[in-house]
C-alpha cells in the first residue's frame, strides 16, 4: 500500500492524529477523551505508519538502526519497547494508586488541586487521576502496538 | 473448664507444618523421619490430652464477612475422635520405618501421613460448617496420595482414583446439605452464626423444626448421609474401601481402623442430636445393617488377608452407623463404645497382616496356616484382638455389639415401624454370625498345620511388634474392665451425641435377656458355620461371578467406563482444534443458556419498544447502517466486507453521538478505525475464496440467526429494565463527579476515579493479551525452528 497518494496523506495526517490523541489525553477529565481513547488514536497513528512505509521504517528510517533480517519479529528493538511501555504503564497505574496508602487513605483514591493565577493558563486543575490515566494509556499503546507489530510481521 | 485456642490450634496445625518441611526433615534423617512423625503425633497427642475433660468453643477469625470462621469445637466425642486419630497415628509412624524399609517416595509418603493425621484432628474438632469441609476434602486428597503411593501399579493408581471419585463426590452432597443447613441455620442462630455446626447443636430442636417448616429437612438428611456414607464406605458405595488395600499396610492400619473411613460415622454422631427422627432411623438403621450384613458376606469370601480385613471395617462401620442410627440413647452408646474399640483392634489386625505379609512374602488366606511356631507373639496379639473383633465374650467387642442387639430390640419402642421391629434384630444377628466366622479364619492363620507353600519366616522386628502389642493391650484392658474406657472417655462421646443424658454401664450380662440369647445365637451359629467355612466362601464368590451387576465394582466400572467413552467422544467432537469449531460450539451454547434463560423465568419483550418511535435522525442513521449490514452479507470480496462492514461501525457511532453519548462514540470510531487497519493486514494472508458444502452454509445461517436472535431479545428485554429517569446511582456520579473528582467528563471520572479498579483490571487484561500473543509467537516460532534442524 506504499502509495505516493497513501505516503503523502501520511506525512500529513500522523503528526494530527498525535496532537489530537495528546488533547484527547489532556482533556479527558472535563470532556470527552481520556487514556484508553487516547492510546487507542496513538496506535493508529502508528497502524498507518507501518500501512504506509512497513514494519522496519521505525527501526531503520525514525531511529537510523540497521534491521537483521534473520530475527524474529518479537525480539526487535521496537517491540522490545513496546513491551517495555506496557509494563512501565501498568506499574505507573498500580503505582499511583499505591500512593494513597501512605497517606492512610483506600487503593486508588485520587484527589485534585486547584491553581490559581497560573501565567497563560490562568486557572489550571491538576488531578491525580491523570497519572492513573497515563497508566492506562501506556499500557494501551505498548500492549495494541506489540500485537500489532507481532501479528504484522507475520 | 474451657478449651485454650493456642493448644487447638497447635494440635491441628502441628501436622501440616511438619508434613510441609518433611522434604528437609528427610534428607537429614532418612527412613528414620517416621520416628520424627511418630514424635509429632505424639505431641499431638499431648496437647489433645490437655484438653481432656474441657468443652466449649474456641475460634479464629477467617471470613468474617462471610461469617465463616475456623472453629473448634472440644467435647467427649471431639477428643476421643482426635486422641485416636493421634494415638494411632503414633504407633503408625513407629510402625512404618521397619516396614517400608528400603523403598522409595518416603519423603512423600511421610508428608501424606502427616498431612491426613492433621486433616482427621481438623475433622473432629472443627465446629465450622466450610472448616469441616476442608478438613474433610483434604482427609480425601491425602489418601488419594496415600492409596495411589505406588505410582507405578496399575492397580495402585486405579484404587486411588476409585476412593477419589467415591468420597470427594460424596463430599460434594455434603457441602449442599451444609449450605442448605446454613440458610435455615441463619434464621435460627442468627447470621452471624450461620455456619457454626455449635452453635446449631445447643439449639438442635428448634433447627430440626426450622428445617422441617422449610421443606429442607429430608434434602439435609439425605445429602449428609451421602456424603457420611461415601465416606464411611456404605452400601452401595462400599466397593473403595477394599480396592483401597492397594496403600502400604501402615496406611491401611490408619486408614480403615482410626480414621478417614471413620469420619463419616464421627460426622453422623456429631449432627445426631440435631437430626434424630423417624427418618433419621429408617436411613440410617437400613443403611447401616445392609452394609453390615453384605461386608461381612463379602469378607467371608475374600481370598486375601488384608481384604477379609478391609471388608470387615466396612461391616463393622454398618455397625456403628446402624446404631447411631436407633434413636435411642443405647444407639448412641454402641455408636461410641464400638468406634472407640473396632479403631483398637483393627488397627491392631491390619498392622499384624503386615507382619504376616511382610514376613511370609504372601498376603493369600489359602496359603497361610500355623504361624504361631513362626509367629508366637504375633499369635497372641491375634488372638485378643480378633476374637474382640468377633465379640466373644469377654472381648471389647462383645459390649459395643451386645448395645447394638439391645438398640435394635429398642427401637420398635419409640417408633411405631411395624415389620423392621424385628427385621432389624434379626439382621443384626445374621450378620454377626459372618463376623464370628471370618474373625475365626484369620485367627485360624495361626493354628493348624504349616502348608509348604512359603520357605522361611522371619522374626518381625521390636519396631514392627510393639505397635500392634500395645492396641492389643489397650484392648485387653477395656476386655477385661469396660467401666473404665466408659468412664475415661466413653460416657463423655455418649452425652455429645446422644439426645437424653443416661448413664452407660456396660458388663458381662449375669442373667438372661433377649440380647444376651441374641449374643448367643450369633456365637454359636458363627462356630457351627465355620467347619463349612470353605463352601460359604465358594458359595458367596460364585454370585458376582453368575450375575456381576450384583458386585458394585462392576457399576463403578461401567459408569466410568462410559464416562470415559462420551468425554473421548465429545472431545474429538468439540476440541477437535478447528477455530470455526469452538466458535460454532461457544456461540450455539452461548445462545442456548441466554434463551433457556430467559424462556426459565418467562421473560417477555415488551411490546411497546417494538415499533417505529425513533427520531427521523437516527432512524437514517440506522437505515443505512442496515443497509450495509446486508452489503457484508452480499460482499464478494474480503476487503468489500470488511469496507462495508465499518461502515455499519461508523453509522453506530453516529447513532451514539445522536443519543448523546460522545465519549461512546469516540472510543467507537477510534478503535472502529483501528480494528478496519488490523483487517486489512490481515485479509492479505487469507485465500480469496472458499470451497464450502451447502451443509456447511446451512448449519453458519443457522447459527448467525440464532446469535442475532439472541443479542436481539437481550437488547429489548435488558432496555425494557432501565430506570425511569435518573436513578439514584446515576445522580450520585453525576453530584459527586465535580467536587469529588474534579472532572466535568463523568464517565471519565468513573472510570479513573470512582471505579478505578475496574480499569486496573481491564489495563490488566491488555497487557496480559499482549504478553499471550507474544508468548504463543515465540513459542511457535521456536517449535518450527527445532523442526527446522
Amino acid at each position: 500500500m506504499t502509495t505516493v497518494i497513501m505516503r503523502t496523506t501520511a506525512r500529513a495526517v500522523v503528526p494530527i492524529i498525535f496532537v489530537v490523541a495528546a488533547s484527547l489525553f489532556i482533556e479527558g477529565h472535563n470532556l470527552p477523551g481520556g487514556g484508553f481513547i487516547a492510546g487507542v488514536l496513538t496506535t493508529t497513528a502508528f497502524a498507518i505508519i507501518y500501512l504506509t512505509f512497513g514494519l522496519d521504517f521505525l527501526e531503520r528510517a525514525v531511529l537510523g538502526r540497521d534491521v537483521d533480517p534473520g530475527k524474529e519479529p518479537a525480539r526487535d528493538r521496537v517491540v522490545v519497547a513496546y513491551h517495555r511501555l506496557f509494563a512501565f504503564g501498568l506499574t505507573v497505574a498500580v503505582g499511583s494508586g499505591l500512593v494513597p496508602l501512605l497517606f492512610g487513605r483506600p487503593f486508588l483514591t485520587q484527589t485534585f488541586v486547584e491553581l490559581e493565577g497560573v501565567p497563560i493558563y490562568h486557572h489550571l486543575e491538576i488531578a491525580s487521576a491523570l497519572a492513573f490515566d497515563f497508566g492506562v494509556y501506556c499500557v494501551v499503546v505498548g500492549g495494541l502496538l506489540t500485537i500489532l507489530s507481532v501479528v504484522g510481521a507475520e | 473448664m474451657d478449651p485454650e485456642l493456642p493448644i487447638v490450634l497447635l494440635a491441628v496445625g502441628l501436622p501440616f507444618a511438619v508434613a510441609g518441611v518433611t522434604p528437609l526433615l528427610f534428607r537429614a534423617l532418612g527412613e528414620r523421619t517416621g520416628y520424627a512423625g511418630s514424635v509429632v503425633a505424639l505431641v499431638c497427642f499431648g496437647l489433645l490430652g490437655s484438653q481432656y475433660g474441657s468443652e466449649g468453643t474456641v475460634e479464629l477469625e477467617w471470613i468474617p464477612s462471610l461469617a465463616v470462621a475456623l472453629r473448634f469445637h472440644v467435647d467427649g466425642w471431639a477428643l476421643l475422635f482426635a486422641l485416636l486419630a493421634s494415638g494411632i497415628g503414633t504407633l503408625i509412624f513407629l510402625y512404618s520405618p521397619a516396614y517400608m524399609h528400603d523403598e522409595s517416595g518416603l519423603a512423600r509418603f511421610y508428608a501424606a501421613l502427616l498431612a491426613f493425621m492433621g486433616s482427621i484432628i481438623g475433622v473432629a474438632l472443627a465446629a465450622d460448617l466450610i472448616s469441616i469441609f476442608l478438613f474433610w476434602e483434604l482427609t480425601s486428597l491425602c489418601s488419594f496420595v496415600l492409596i495411589g503411593h505406588y505410582t507405578e501399579e496399575d492397580e495402585s493408581q486405579y484404587a486411588a482414583r476409585m476412593a477419589m471419585l467415591v468420597t470427594v463426590g460424596g463430599g460434594l452432597f455434603l457441602l449442599v446439605g451444609f449450605l442448605l443447613l446454613s440458610l435455615v441455620a441463619g434464621d435460627v442462630v442468627g447470621p452471624a452464626s450461620a455456619f457454626d455446626l455449635a452453635a446449631m447443636l445447643e439449639r438442635p430442636d428448634e433447627l430440626q423444626t426450622a428445617l422441617r417448616e422449610r421443606g429442607l429437612f429430608v434434602p439435609v438428611l439425605g445429602l449428609v448421609a451421602v456424603g457420611a456414607g461415601a465416606k464411611s464406605a456404605q452400601v452401595p458405595l462400599h466397593f473403595w474401601l477394599p480396592n483401597a488395600m492397594a496403600a502400604p499396610t501402615p496406611v491401611s492400619a490408619f486408614l480403615h481402623s482410626a480414621t478417614m473411613v471413620k469420619v463419616g460415622v464421627y460426622f453422623v454422631g456429631r449432627v445426631r442430636p440435631m437430626l434424630v427422627s423417624l427418618e433419621w432411623l429408617l436411613l440410617f438403621a437400613t443403611v447401616g445393617l445392609v452394609t453390615m450384613t453384605v461386608c461381612a458376606l463379602l469378607a467371608v469370601a475374600a481370598t486375601d488377608i488384608k481384604e477379609l480385613l478391609a471388608y470387615s471395617t466396612a461391616s463393622h462401620l454398618g455397625l456403628m452407623i446402624a446404631g447411631f442410627g436407633f434413636t435411642t440413647v443405647l444407639g448412641a452408646e454402641t455408636g461410641v463404645f464400638h468406634l472407640l474399640n473396632h479403631a483398637l483392634f483393627k488397627a491392631a489386625l491390619f498392622l499384624v497382616a503386615g507382619i504376616v505379609a511382610h514376613e511370609t512374602g504372601t498376603r493369600r488366606i489359602a496359603d497361610l496356616g500355623g504361624l504361631r511356631h513362626d509367629l508366637p507373639f504375633t499369635a497372641a496379639i491375634t488372638a485378643v484382638v480378633a476374637l474382640s473383633m468377633a465379640g466373644i465374650p469377654p472381648f471389647s467387642g462383645f459390649y459395643s455389639k451386645e448395645l447394638l442387639f439391645e438398640a435394635a430390640l429398642e427401637a420398635s419402642h419409640v417408633y411405631d415401624i411395624g415389620v423392621l421391629g424385628w427385621l432389624y434384630p434379626a439382621v443384626a444377628v445374621f450378620a454377626s454370625v459372618f463376623t464370628v466366622v471370618y474373625s475365626l479364619r484369620f485367627l485360624a492363620l495361626f493354628v493348624g498345620d504349616r502348608p509348604a507353600g512359603y520357605s522361611h519366616v522371619h522374626r518381625p522386628s521390636l519396631t514392627l511388634l510393639v505397635p500392634p502389642a500395645l492396641l492389643a493391650l489397650l484392648t485387653a484392658v477395656i476386655s477385661v474392665d469396660p467401666e473404665l474406657a466408659v468412664r475415661a472417655i466413653v460416657q463423655s462421646g455418649v452425652d455429645a451425641t446422644a439426645v437424653d443424658t443416661h448413664e452407660m454401664h456396660v458388663g458381662i450380662p449375669t442373667s438372661y435377656s433377649p440380647a444376651v440369647g441374641m449374643s448367643a445365637v450369633a456365637i454359636a451359629g458363627g462356630i457351627l458355620a465355620f467347619p463349612v467355612y470353605g463352601t460359604l466362601h465358594d458359595g458367596i464368590r460364585a454370585i458376582p461371578r453368575t450375575a456381576p451387576p450384583v458386585g458394585a465394582n462392576w457399576w463403578y466400572d461401567a459408569v466410568v467406563g462410559n464416562l470415559t467413552g462420551s468425554g473421548r467422544w465429545l472431545a474429538t467432537r468439540v476440541h477437535n482444534g478447528l477455530l470455526r469449531t469452538y466458535a460454532t460450539w461457544t456461540l450455539a451454547t452461548t445462545c442456548a443458556l441466554t434463551l433457556a434463560g430467559f424462556a426459565a423465568t418467562a421473560t417477555v419483550v415488551p411490546a411497546e419498544l417494538i415499533g417505529l418511535d425513533a427520531d427521523p435522525a437516527i432512524a437514517l442513521v440506522l437505515a443505512v447502517a442496515v443497509v450495509a449490514g446486508l452489503a457484508v452479507v452480499l460482499a464478494s470480496t474480503h476487503v468489500a466486507g470488511v469496507l462495508t462492514l465499518s461502515i455499519l461501525g461508523f453509522m453506530v457511532a453516529i447513532f451514539y453521538i445522536l443519543a448523546s453519548a460522545p465519549d461512546l462514540a469516540l472510543t467507537q470510531l477510534v478503535v472502529e478505525t483501528l480494528v478496519l487497519v488490523i483487517f486489512l493486514l490481515v485479509i492479505e494472508e487469507i485465500p480469496e475464496y472458499y470451497e464450502v458444502g451447502l451443509g456447511k452454509v446451512a448449519r453458519d445461517g443457522v447459527l448467525s440467526l440464532a446469535v442475532g436472535a439472541t443479542a436481539f431479545v437481550t437488547v429489548l428485554v435488558t432496555t425494557d429494565a432501565r430506570p425511569d429517569g435518573t436513578t439514584e446511582i446515576a445522580r450520585y456520579y453525576t453530584e459527586r463527579a465535580v467536587p469529588e473528582g474534579g472532572g466535568t467528563n463523568v464517565v471519565n471520572v468513573i472510570l479513573v476515579d470512582f471505579r478505578g479498579f475496574d480499569t486496573l483490571g481491564e489495563l490488566v487484561v491488555v497487557a496480559l493479551a499482549a504478553i499471550s500473543i507474544l508468548t504463543l509467537i515465540i513459542m511457535r516460532s521456536g517449535g518450527a525452528g527445532g523442526d527446522e534442524e
